[in-house]
């Protein structure tokens, strides 16, 4: 079933997009709904950006009706292993630096953030990430590029 | 480390995606399924007519993909066509048989050191931090491509994205998309064919046995990396991109 399937990659989206605890209720609703208007789904497109586009607009109502901002409450894992060997204060280092640059993403406006966080948290093409924020793919080149300016002013200057 | 201003965001972009892999999102409830079914309706019988306008048209194009799936003619045209920095992929149902033979030189190939091949393009050439100098470098078709070899591992660096310079051919699977420095590149796991299409437009050299390739772009230049036999390998070398 498509629930088995895609749950993982929704859930995902919807932590990453803001919902935070309440991922779980998102995914569920948004199953629910790509269910109901699985007839208005055109063969001929793919099939996750479609969903995410449910999931997206239901973590934007859900943060709306919380009337405050979409958060991204996430925390960093261990870095994948195997890296080879590191002095502790480099790793230190590494560990302080990508905390830096995921505040700097939270901080961004709702748009931009957006945006980053398709592109590059869920790694999805240009045109995945206009089919699920709804928007046109140049906008999405450009708050992807506003993004990046602004991340870059943020952390760039001391640690690009 | 911190360019010029108007430099490109790769290595932001770069730590962009390793930060969005170390991100740690609780995974998905294991009963989302069968909640997801308790809340959907039963289902309903249908009350549209049977025979609409738009069920007629699917049966009708339902019958024209297997009249076209079953002639021969019909099966040669199930083809897509991906075209990506430079390299025109052609993704056949039913390829033929891979070439054969060994490679050709392209057009106006020549030996040259890492230097001339420099000093003979007007593209900023790059090398590999994860491998040894080049056992063999070579400039061809006028500076439009420079080929560097090491043993099993083959770099190709072209100049221009928009027309076609190289024309592959293969069966499934689909090219799988990754990304290679931040940017996104396509992977194509298994051998297949490759034809290099000369710059004038002459007749493309004989298609010859290419093996498993990371393709990518950095700034106006194609890179085409063909050997590493996983992607993984392949990205360890294309990361190394200096």
């Amino acid at each position: 079933m498509l629930v088995a399937r895609y749950s993982a990659v929704a859930h995902r989206t919807a932590h990453l997009l803001g919902a935070g605890a309440e991922a779980e209720d998102v995914v569920q609703e948004a199953f629910v709904k790509a269910y109901r208007h699985l007839a208005g789904f055109r063969r001929d497109s793919a099939f996750r950006p479609w969903l995410l586009r449910i999931v997206a607009n239901e973590t934007h109502n859900l943060t709306r009706g919380r009337g405050r901002r979409a958060e991204l409450a996430v925390r960093l894992g261990q870095e994948p292993e195997g890296s080879g060997p590191e002095d502790p204060a480099g790793a230190a280092v590494a560990a302080d630096r990508s905390a830096r640059l995921l505040a700097a993403v939270r901080a961004l406006p709702d748009r931009e953030r957006e945006a980053v966080v398709c592109r590059y948290f869920l790694q999805l093409s240009e045109a995945e990430t206009a089919e699920v924020l709804g928007c046109p793919v140049g906008s999405v080149k450009s708050r992807t590029f506003r993004g990046l300016r602004r991340l870059r002013e943020e952390v760039g200057r001391e640690l690009l | 480390m911190n360019s010029s201003e108007n430099n490109s965001f790769d290595d932001l972009e770069a730590e962009l995606l390793a930060l969005g892999a170390m991100i740690d999102v609780p995974p998905p409830p294991a009963d989302l399924a069968a909640t997801v079914r308790a809340r959907l309706p039963e289902p309903v019988p249908s009350r549209r007519p049977r025979w609409t306008a738009r069920r007629i048209a699917a049966v009708l194009a339902a019958f024209l993909v297997v009249l076209v799936a079953a002639t021969p003619q019909g099966r040669a045209a199930v083809v897509s066509v991906l075209r990506f920095a430079g390299v025109q992929i052609n993704v056949e149902e039913q390829p033929g048989p891979l070439p054969t033979g060994l490679p050709s030189p392209l057009p106006g190939e020549r030996r040259v050191t890492l230097e001339q091949a420099r000093a003979q393009v007007t593209f900023p050439l790059a090398t590999l931090a994860a491998l040894p100098a080049p056992d063999d470098v070579r400039v061809a078709d006028g500076g439009r491509v420079v080929s560097m070899f090491w043993p099993g591992v083959r770099l190709d660096q072209y100049h221009g994205m928009l027309t076609d310079i190289w024309r592959k051919e293969l069966g499934p699977p689909f090219p799988e998309s990754t990304f290679v420095n931040g940017v996104t590149g396509v992977w194509i796991p298994r051998q297949h064919g490759l034809e290099y299409l000369p710059a004038g437009g002459g007749p493309p050299q004989p298609m010859r046995l290419a093996g498993p390739t990371l393709i990518w772009q950095r700034g106006q230049v194609g890179m085409r990396l063909e050997g590493p036999p996983t992607l993984a390998e392949a990205r360890v070398i294309a990361d190394s991109v200096r």
